[in-house]
């Protein structure tokens, strides 16, 4: 799977922003091309606000639909991937039904996590696997507002005005409830104990 | 920005990053597409919407996720989009889903529809006919080896093939399931709505009279047009292109 994001991809921006001119102009190809290459990150982030793949599924497709139907309000020059996880993370919301079904975050296969021809013992990698696991289980322990705001940064990779457009809050707002939601965390897995 | 320093729990968690599994990603482009080809013109937002049209909005969106959550409909067959919950065979030939091997005309008796066969010279007449009962009504397979301008799956040795079976059969009996990387897209076969199913991984399967899947896959992810036409439904599948799909559906006869 590619990454999420876009911003590394050389001439991007200045195709980006020809796809949403078109776009607006009911290019409905152009508009295809903005959904294929926001999907993964416009399906994750609904993911991490729903908990559920289904939902996120349904979620992601209301939100490029209602990003779709809004096109003509985009302001020029802004940046397009916060604006439309803003509408993605809203449409999640509104189908998030109950806190009871979201899923926790998991790991890949532990074989997923090896390659290369110098790779380390078994002893070690199950270590490194076993310190992993621990993380994530104190992660997904978190509330769920601390959680989201973790796995947003770290996992989705966000940037602070993406975070705060999925979160629905200023941007400074975001350093302090990662802050908040960072402490909480080690105080999970123990700051005394090797972190 | 955020600070680039960082402490080892920051710095476990960018390791962590990587390893974190997600859902795959849904086939969103289809299914976003399929979504705004059936929604209203767009409307403006940029002026007051009243509550009513706000209303008619949200039960329209509402709708479309009810389309989209129980799958595309084209007569008795549904499109369905998700992963797999079951191992199909990749190299069948001649799968349990196709029936008793049989003659034109006997397959012609055999169906409460009038069996239709591609008129297209370099066809010529199918290699096999095969008889499925159930689905109510029958189902005929017609399959093709070698023709110019089809070439063949080296699995089956399949050109093409061509299925038809009544269209206003339950809508969960046949089942077309559509995995991510697949693209669908809108078409016409003699004025009606088609889809072109081309691309990624997708199989075809209906449910037997026990509810049980059976699998009618003979090529995987081999392009397949499916249409509903005169109360019967159609499925082309193994033709190279969009354009010569449609001209064996055409060729219809």
């Amino acid at each position: 799977m590619g990454g999420v994001g876009v911003a590394e991809v050389e001439g991007r921006p200045l195709l980006e922003r020809e796809w949403i001119e078109s776009a607006r102009r009911g290019d409905a190809s152009a508009f295809e091309e903005l959904v294929r290459h926001y999907q993964e990150i416009a399906f994750r982030t609904a993911y991490l606000v729903i908990g559920d793949a289904d939902e996120a599924r349904d979620a992601a497709q209301d939100g490029f639909v209602r990003a779709h139907a809004a096109l003509g309000r985009f302001r020029e020059g802004a940046e397009f991937r916060p604006w439309l996880l803003r509408i993605v993370a809203n449409a999640a919301r509104n189908r998030r039904r109950s806190a009871s079904r979201r899923a926790d975050l998991a790991l890949r296969a532990f074989h997923d996590a090896v390659s290369g021809d110098a790779a380390p013992s078994p002893e070690v990698l199950l270590l490194a696997d076993e310190r992993r696991r621990e993380l994530l289980a104190a992660i997904n322990g978190l509330r769920v507002d601390d959680r989201l705001v973790i796995a947003l940064r770290w996992f989705l990779d966000l940037s602070e005005e993406e975070m705060a457009a999925v979160l629905a809050c200023p941007r400074g707002t975001v350093k302090s409830r990662l802050s908040r939601a960072t402490a909480r965390l080690r105080e999970a897995i123990g700051e005394a104990s090797d972190v | 920005m955020f600070d680039d320093r960082r402490d080892r729990l920051e710095a476990r968690l960018a390791e962590l990053a990587a390893e974190v599994e997600f859902p795959a990603t849904p086939p969103l482009v289809a299914l976003v597409g399929e979504r705004l080809a059936q929604a209203p013109p767009r409307i403006g937002l940029g002026r007051p919407v009243s509550r009513g049209l706000a209303l008619a909005m949200a039960a329209t969106v509402l709708l479309a996720g009810i389309a989209v959550a129980f799958g595309i409909g084209v007569g008795g067959l549904r499109l369905v989009f998700g992963p797999a919950s079951f191992s199909p065979i990749p190299s069948m030939v001649v799968g349990p889903g196709l029936g008793a091997p049989t003659s034109l005309d006997a397959a012609r008796g055999g169906v409460t529809f009038t069996l239709r066969v591609p008129g297209l010279p370099e066809l010529g007449q199918p290699d096999r006919v095969y008889l499925a009962d159930p689905p109510a009504g029958g189902a005929v397979t017609l399959l093709y080896g070698e023709r110019s301008g089809f070439p063949t799956d080296p699995a089956s040795g399949i050109g093409l093939i061509v299925t038809q079976f009544r269209a206003d059969i339950g809508p969960d009996v046949f089942e077309k399931l559509i995995e991510g990387g697949v693209r669908v897209m809108p078409a016409r076969v003699h004025g009606e709505p088609a889809w072109w199913v081309a691309g990624g991984d997708h199989f075809f399967f209906y449910r037997d009279a026990q509810g049980h899947i059976v699998d009618s896959t003979l090529r995987l992810a081999s392009p397949t047009l499916i249409w509903e036409e005169g109360g019967v439904t159609y499925r082309v599948e193994g033709a190279p292109s969009l354009a010569e799909a449609a001209r064996v559906a055409e060729s219809l006869d």
